[in-house]
């Protein structure tokens, strides 16, 4: 044999061994480690750079707000405020006190840590953040642990956006934010400072981030929360260590899971993967509801798509429980509205299920008959004159002009399966009326461009995959101010009647005031549809059955409830 | 033309040949559909954040002043700041890079030994079963659909069989345990390493062995083979002094060049196995319009492709003095 052959030879041989070699004395299993499993890299610890879900993951193990998320109303509770905000409509001003609290460090969390992040977030008008402050006139530290926030005027989003974000330690930050200001570029220099060990006063603190593998994060001994009774549950956390482990593709995630090798998938799990996930005793998959919204929209600032009956028959034709049950695979619920159902307090009820239980036939005829009533035409209706449901010529606009072929731009099948087939359903439910729709997939960077930053499109699917529960996004999505290149509302929808009601329930602080506002808003947009909600695909996750505590609510068992009360079985 | 003057001439192509692609990139990249900030913002943003975000980003600044601070930065060797990261392109290419060139130069040298043994004896071979088995293997192996081989390898080894990792490039557990010296840590990488390994090598072995039978087969016709079968030299000698050696040279150069490419990295193999390389970053930058990202890994892998096809070139002029272009 020969001098290459007997190298790869040898070398096989030798890499051969080598596994068993490795798998039998290094394994080490520790029960209280709870190993994460997560889709991609955290891109950054730096909170005002962080805008993916997995940094966003891994600070919200770090830093906190003062109020988060009650798992059972969903309505904001006190986290590392002590009391809820105590609001002064004279002053219009919030007062906050803070429960006794410490850094990672030991140091103590003081309400000039509160002033300082404010005034930063300010100074430096850090985009995410600076929308959500920028109408807080001032605030002050009235003592060590009490904060009082001055308003420009009444915000009802104070409470609910404002007061949820993260508090930033002056220790850590202020030497960073005053080398940032001597820079040519203050902000960029802000956002681009490199993090390696942030200072939060959470449940865990960063042990060490291998690039491209791994975070470990160990418990954090001045956690606020530990063996306190926060909303009625006992707080942690019970594990030491928390890893996060990166996995590029969800089919070996999963097989990680069921091997043992991670505890948790903090990922939304594809429908295809639960009867195999299923079957395995170790693994328990959990579903839970999603504040989300996947739907259609229309560019109303084109003819004809600004007329509001030919959005109603769309509406009507577009079999949505087809979407739940067939392409959705029962994991997912219709929508009706903009508010998802499960956001009960700000959900309106009393709304248009446009086509909800009629047969294909029954669609197609009631929307048939609204579109004539409403002056469509065509040479051969989608109904005859004995009320059979056929083969439609093109629609005839009002105008007495055929309608042109347009386009429904969607995600491609990589990116979004789901709302690929969304758009070639709703082309075919289209045709069946004579409107002569086509869908077609297009990148997803390429998609918003053309309609969020042109507004260069006839129709388009998207969707939100994670909405707050506060409904503002009605205002941000529908307001005539925000049509506008890189705005929300994406549609080019205009009415002075919402814009009116949208400003006003900012400002309204009563919340059952607010609440009237906001189901009127919606009544206004299910009547005028310029979005035609879809479907909310429900969040799949799964975990190993060797930890109990998990606390499932809208968006997951993927949050920092479960975080501070998950513990091994015994 | 005398060689100095063969590399000063291809040495000024290469350099124009850059600029074009410099330049051609950067228009690429800009002018391509995509938005980089409708990827970072969320319904929670106003737009006000959202031109703040441009601002901050720079896309505020017209694409010819954009160019033009893009070539300023590139002649003072500053690659930019990655949109994600926040951190400078270069950093985050540096932490990527060496985890690429270790596993594809691997598997690159490895199935290149493998397919020159291989290749030659199967050549020596011709027409008997051996070759024909051999052939068709490696005609099989080398048009496998990678991601597909690289799931079903992760399946049978380290799902099934156990014994090995599912992914990633080290043990976090074993790296954070302090008593882990060196040669342990050096051992676990190399343990990762085996299943990806073995997936590039069955798809890049039937490639060299493919080039190296023909090659092979076309030397053994030479008439220096038959004079040193006159002069009586053993078979085994022959194959492997005489005939061994001089078909290598196509899958030498193969090779060579194949280093060069490896820089980008397989970004299947690197999704797959959730090897921390470029080639994921690449895709990454790509899909998420991250400009500077992008262009800078771009960047690498021409001057690497280039330098490369220069020093072929100029091996082969040196290597056979006939050669001048």
């Amino acid at each position: 044999m020969n001098q290459p052959a007997r190298l790869v030879q040898g070398f096989v041989f030798f890499v051969l061994l080598l596994p068993l070699f490795l798998s039998t004395g290094w394994a080490k299993e520790n029960e209280t480690t709870l190993k994460i499993g997560i889709s991609e890299e955290p891109r950054t610890l730096n909170i005002w750079l962080a805008s993916d879900a997995n940094s966003r993951k891994a600070l919200s193990l770090i830093y906190q707000p003062l109020y988060t998320r009650n798992p059972d109303t969903m309505r904001i509770t006190p986290w590392l405020a002590e009391s809820m905000p105590v609001y002064d409509p004279r002053e219009i001003s919030y007062t906050v006190r803070l429960r006794p609290a410490k850094w990672a460090d030991g140091s103590e969390v003081t309400a000039d840590d509160v002033v300082f992040t404010v005034n930063l977030i300010q100074e430096f008008e850090v985009p995410r953040y600076y929308s959500k402050w920028d109408f807080v006139r001032k605030v002050e530290a009235v003592d060590k642990r009490t904060v009082k926030f001055y308003l420009k005027e009444p915000k009802a989003i104070f409470t609910t956006r404002t007061l949820v974000n993260y508090i930033v330690s002056r220790k850590e930050w202020e030497p960073l934010a005053e080398k940032a200001k001597t820079k040519e570029k203050p902000l960029t220099a802000l956002v681009n400072t490199k993090v390696e060990s942030p200072l939060g006063c959470g449940p865990f603190a960063l042990e060490d981030w291998k690039e491209g593998t791994s975070l470990h994060f160990t418990r954090n001994e001045h956690f606020f929360g530990q063996n306190q009774t926060l909303a009625q549950r006992k707080l942690g956390p019970h594990v030491d260590k928390i890893l996060f482990k990166i996995y590029g593709t969800a089919d070996v995630a999963i097989l990680a899971l069921k091997k043992g090798n991670i505890d948790f998938l903090w990922w939304g799990i594809q429908p295809g993967y639960i009867p195999d996930l299923k079957k395995d005793e170790d693994v328990r998959v959990f579903l839970s509801e999603k504040s989300a919204l996947y739907f259609m929209g229309y560019n109303v600032r084109k003819k004809p798509f600004s007329d509001r009956y030919l959005r109603q028959a769309t509406a009507i034709v577009t079999d949505k429980d087809f979407f739940v049950k067939r392409v959705l695979q029962g994991y997912a619920s219709r929508m009706d509205s903009i508010v998802p159902a499960e956001n009960t307090f700000w959900h309106a009820d009393d709304l248009p299920h446009y086509g909800q239980g009629l047969s294909r036939d029954e669609r197609i005829k009631k929307a048939t008959a609204l579109l004539a009533e409403n002056g469509y035409s065509w040479k051969t209706p989608p109904v005859d004159e004995d009320g059979n449901v056929g083969s439609p010529s093109d629609i005839i606009l009002p105008s007495g002009q055929p309608m042109q072929k347009f386009v429904i731009l969607t995600p491609p099948a990589d990116y979004d399966p789901n709302r690929a087939t969304c758009g070639l359903m709703i082309q075919e439910w289209l045709n069946d009326l004579g409107i002569p729709a086509i869908a077609r997939p297009m990148s997803f960077g390429a998609l918003l461009q053309k309609v969020k930053g042109e507004h260069d499109f006839d129709a388009f699917i998207l969707g939100y995959g994670r909405l707050s529960l506060d409904p503002d996004y009605l205002r941000s999505f529908f307001h005539s101010r925000n049509d506008k290149s890189r705005g929300w509302n994406m549609s080019g929808y205009h009415n002075p009647e919402f814009d009116r009601l949208a400003t006003k329930s900012v400002s309204a602080m009563d919340p059952d005031k607010r609440q009237e506002l906001i189901h009127r808003m919606q009544e206004i947009v299910m009547r005028d549809l310029p979005y035609i909600p879809l479907y909310k695909p429900q969040e799949i996750e799964a975990a190993n059955m060797k930890f109990s505590g998990w606390e499932q609510m809208v968006g997951g068992i993927g949050n920092l409830w479960s975080i501070c009360q998950v513990k091994p079985n015994e | 033309m005398t060689l100095r003057r063969l590399i000063l001439r291809r040495s000024l192509e290469i350099l124009v040949i850059f600029f074009l692609i410099l330049s051609g990139l950067f228009f690429l990249f800009h002018l391509a559909p995509g938005d980089p900030v409708s990827r970072m913002v969320d319904p929670s943003m106003s737009p006000e954040d959202a031109e703040l975000l441009v601002s901050q980003l720079g896309l505020d600044q017209p694409l010819w002043l954009r160019y033009l601070y893009y070539l300023k930065n590139f002649c003072t060797g500053d690659f930019g700041i990655s949109f994600h990261y926040g951190r400078p392109v270069v950093e985050v290419i540096g932490e990527r890079l060496p985890n690429t060139i270790l596993l594809f130069t691997t598997s690159i040298i490895l199935s290149a030994l493998a397919g020159i043994s291989w290749g030659k004896l199967v050549a020596w071979y011709k027409g008997k079963r051996v070759d024909t088995v051999v052939t068709i293997t490696s005609l099989v192996c080398h048009t496998l659909f990678l991601p597909w081989i690289a799931l079903l390898f992760i399946w049978v080894f380290a799902y099934k069989i156990g014994g090995f990792p599912l992914n990633g490039m080290i043990s976090p557990e074993l790296w954070s345990d302090p008593a882990s010296g060196w040669f342990v840590k050096a051992l676990d990488i190399l343990h990762h390493m085996l299943l990806p390994l073995l997936t590039l090598s069955i798809i890049h072995v039937g490639e060299y062995l493919l080039i190296m039978r023909s090659s092979m087969l076309e030397t053994l016709s030479e008439d220096y083979i038959l004079t040193a079968r006159a002069k009586g030299l053993s078979e085994k000698r022959i194959r492997n002094r005489h005939a061994g050696p001089n078909a290598s040279l196509p899958v030498v150069t193969n090779v060579g060049l194949s280093l060069a490419f490896s820089i980008n990295g397989g970004a299947l193999t690197e999704t797959v196995f959730t090897w921390p390389g470029i080639g994921r970053e690449l895709i990454f930058a790509v899909s998420n319009n991250d400009y500077p990202l992008a262009l800078a890994s771009f960047l690498f892998i021409s001057i690497v492709v280039l330098v490369a096809n220069l020093v072929v070139d100029v091996l082969y002029a040196y290597l056979d003095p006939r050669i001048r272009y």
